[in-house]
């Protein structure tokens, strides 16, 4: 099942990780810039955007390989990354009401 | 501004060494977050979750494109570490902080001391591997154990989830000399998995309010700068003083972080 050498794949799943990695750096390095201008909750909220992007870039990976494994009629891998996916949105229920 | 500047500079160190030795920045940062900044321990494992999260990313991207990710066998055993991640991170909410406290610094003491018995052999064989043209050869192999790799990946990931690491020292030799995968795969795929694992604990603390936003932010913009000059530095540098030097931090952490609970305790 392991096959290696799917260079499109691995492509695909790189780039999201590259970008998401530069975008996240990029708003929060203005974040943190605006942040020695600019008194108030702006720069910070800026830089919440970047930390939550940060968090949101390994859930849009698993979505992206999900799909991809669906289309390349790999069900089982599919499904697989569907479970990844649903444990992640768990994750999310679980952090409500404790502080 | 100073102490933004400051973490900026920590997370670049902590990053730069991460690449340099391929043992994760978190384990690092954790600590002086508590110590020197005065964040209670369960604030400062998940802030430096996210030093975890960016340099898993960043680095990913450098091995997939050298096709040495095994996707499949990634995602699969993440069913296990998100898992284990998430209800541990959960879990970890109810704990005691002293308990939490003393667990890092047993943890950071246990590494430290791994880390020297083994000579700083953390992936022998990478270095010697034709990566550097691009071409890696890898020879056939066909992952097996599921069972096995199921259940240790759950441990792992709870230890993620508890600790606000990665998880590789447990991974890498589970696939590696269990699951019969190429060491240079198994290095590769632990740290594609870190990214999906420390994302689903850090969601966890990030809603209980324990991700500080104001650290997080510049740590992460010093670990992507750090984790980038490592991986161009990489082939060009004596690993093995870098890895003593952080053993050598490691031991000084875990100590000062010991004296830090007594003091709190008594």
């Amino acid at each position: 099942m392991s096959e290696l050498r799917e260079p499109a794949f691995d492509r695909a799943v790189a780039i999201v990780l590259r970008t998401g990695a530069f975008v996240c750096f990029f708003i929060m390095l203005a974040g943190l810039i605006f942040g020695f201008f600019v008194k108030g909750p702006i720069p910070l909220e800026i830089e919440r955007a970047g930390v939550l992007l940060m968090l949101a870039t390994p859930v849009v990976r698993v979505v992206v390989a999900c799909v991809l494994f669906f289309r390349e009629k790999d069900r089982k891998y599919g499904w697989i990354s569907m479970g990844v996916l649903l444990i992640l949105l768990l994750g999310s229920v679980f952090g409500i009401g404790e502080h | 501004m100073l102490t933004m500047a400051l973490l900026a500079v920590l997370g670049f160190l902590a990053g730069l060494l991460g690449a340099l030795t391929g043992i994760g920045g978190g384990v690092l940062l954790t600590p002086i977050l508590a110590l020197y900044f005065g964040i209670p321990i369960r604030e400062a494992i998940g802030t430096s979750l996210v030093a975890v999260i960016t340099t898993s990313t960043a680095s990913s991207s450098v091995h997939l494109q050298r096709h040495t990710t095994d996707i499949r066998l990634g995602m699969t055993l993440e069913l296990a570490t998100a898992l284990g991640a998430a209800v541990m991170a959960y879990m970890v909410g109810y704990f005691n902080r002293n308990f939490l406290e003393g667990l890092f610094a047993a943890f950071l003491l246990y590494s430290a001391i791994t880390i020297l018995t083994k000579g700083g052999k953390v992936k022998p064989e990478e270095e010697s591997s034709p990566a550097a043209n691009g071409e890696v050869v890898i020879p056939h192999y066909e992952p097996q154990r599921y069972p096995l790799g199921l259940g240790a990946s759950l441990v792992a990931g709870a230890l993620s989830g508890l600790l606000g690491i990665g998880g590789g020292p447990i991974k890498v030799p589970l696939m590696y000399i269990f699951m019969n995968v190429p060491l240079m795969v198994a290095t590769a795929t632990s740290n594609f998995m870190i990214g999906v694992t420390a994302t689903a604990s850090a969601i966890v603390y990030y809603r209980r309010g324990d991700i500080l936003v104001q650290y997080a932010a510049p740590i992460a913009v010093g670990v992507f700068l750090g984790s980038l000059l490592g991986a161009q530095l990489a082939p060009r540098i004596h690993r093995k003083y870098v890895v003593y030097l952080l053993v050598a931090v490691m031991f000084y952490l875990s100590g000062h972080l010991l004296l830090h609970l007594l003091r709190g305790v008594l």
